[in-house]
């Protein structure tokens, strides 16, 4: 009897939460899908790569027989792994009257024209030690030395030579896409400009900032 | 002041957008590991348990940037990323570039050093495949010689005829425009500019990952305005990648 009892006011209560809910809801029945969300289909496509770095420098440039000038650059490269990168550099300096032409106090051996030094260069580089740096004790931030070695081409005294830079260089990562840059290389060519084939050693030392995108 | 610079990108940078929409993967391997920079020598600072659902923020190189649902970020290997499960319980397409890839590349891009015609000579390229066996090929080059230098645009149609071997020889033809300088310290030459055909054969290998050696030889022709043309043979190798 008791059990009746029970069965009848839990079936009444049930029946009337049921009811009540039903009611409730009976507006909401019309808006069962509501069309205001829309189903965002992302891909792993969508991931963004960031594998290039584009960047700008300024430096000295030491032109073998000349002064050391402002050079200006920029460079652009592609990460293919996390060890190897390719490298194009692209940089304009001027040369300076040669020692010889500053004691002899004679006329000029170049025109202006012709001490314009521009250069490109095409490196595969490989980022040999990779590091971290720490920052007030708070974040660390990644950092690589690396070395360069490539080919390209130097515009000189009015001929374009034939040029092998190397060099080796610091990246510090300031955040996921900025880095700072300082890098030392040595454009090689050999040079007859003075009648005889001069092999010369072009130091650049730079600085600069790129960004990875 | 300097050091402050640093630090307020580094912390600035630390905030990423919170409100952008990136994908989501569960882990599905008993864990995966967080490097703290993508690198396989930084040490790993986390780990995300099976069952955990992890953004995938973005890729560098093998690396990709993870955030889990705390928020804790770091860089887990793609090839660990291949492994997780996506909304409807694939795993992610993912891996890092291999053999396959290399079969299946879209582009490439490399740098060539050689001899042309007795001279140095240097190459910059970029090769697009519409087919798996064939791609289109534009090729800038620049030789020195003791008495003239020159540069070249190249473009060609390259025919490789095995496109899934690790060693796969090409064949190629072309056109394109030569302008030659004489040396300053000669008298009395002009720049001249002349149209160029070229065939070739060569070969390309997979290194590893991305890269891959390059060893072509081929033979020019220069339509000058003399009686007879010009004809240059030139041997290079290079390296290159591919995406």
């Amino acid at each position: 009897m008791e059990n009746w009892n029970k069965r009848l006011l839990l079936g009444a209560a049930l029946y009337a939460f049921a009811g009540s809910s039903l009611a409730d809801e009976q507006p909401e029945q019309v808006q069962v899908i509501n069309p205001e969300i829309d189903r965002r289909e992302i891909t792993t496509d969508a991931i963004d790569t960031e594998d290039f770095e584009i960047g700008a420098y300024v430096g000295i440039l030491s032109i073998q027989d000349f002064d050391s000038e402002v050079v200006y650059g920029v460079r652009a490269a592609w990460h293919v792994t996390e060890d190897f990168f390719f490298e194009a550099n692209y940089g304009v300096s001027e040369g300076d009257l040669t020692s010889f032409e500053k004691l002899s106090g004679g006329a000029p051996l170049f025109g202006d024209e012709d001490r314009d030094y521009s250069f490109y260069d095409l490196n595969l580089g490989w980022n040999a030690l990779p590091g971290e740096v720490f920052l007030f004790g708070k974040r660390a931030l990644k950092s690589d030395l690396y070395f360069v070695a490539g080919v390209g081409s130097t515009e000189f005294l009015g001929d374009n030579w034939f040029t092998v830079t190397v060099g080796a260089g610091y990246r510090l990562i300031l955040n996921d896409w900025l880095t700072w840059r300082i890098d030392v290389r040595d454009h090689i060519f050999d040079r007859d400009t003075f009648g005889t084939d001069d092999t010369t050693n072009n130091i650049e030392l730079s600085t600069g900032i790129t960004i990875f995108f | 002041m300097f050091a402050w610079v640093i630090y307020l990108l580094a912390v600035h940078s630390a905030q990423t957008t919170a409100d952008e929409i990136f994908f989501k993967s569960t882990v599905v391997e008993p864990y995966i590991e967080m490097r703290t920079h993508p690198g396989r020598g930084y040490p790993i600072f986390y780990i995300a348990e099976r069952g955990e659902l992890v953004e995938l923020l973005k890729r560098k190189t093998d690396w990709i940037k993870v955030r889990n649902s705390r928020g804790v970020e770091g860089w887990v290997h793609v090839d660990e990323i291949g492994k997780t499960i996506d909304s409807m319980g694939e795993p992610l397409n993912l891996k890092s570039p291999d053999l396959e890839s290399f079969s299946n590349r879209t582009w490439e891009f490399g740098v060539m050093l050689g001899d042309y015609d007795g001279t140095d000579a240097v190459t910059a390229y970029a090769g697009w495949h519409f087919t798996r066996n064939l791609s289109l090929e534009l090729a800038a080059t620049e030789n020195f010689g003791d008495f003239s230098d020159g540069r070249m645009i190249t473009g060609s149609i390259v025919h490789q005829m095995f496109p899934d071997k690790r060693y796969s020889p090409f064949l190629t033809i072309g056109g394109g425009v030569r302008e030659t300088n004489p040396r300053s310290s000669l008298v009395t030459t002009e720049d001249r500019t002349d149209n160029t055909a070229s065939v070739g054969a060569g070969i390309r290998i997979h290194l590893t990952r991305r890269l891959m050696l390059r060893f072509q030889y081929k033979h020019y022709v220069i339509l000058t305005d003399r009686d007879d043309d010009e004809e240059v043979d030139e041997w290079k190798i290079g390296i290159s990648a591919f995406y």
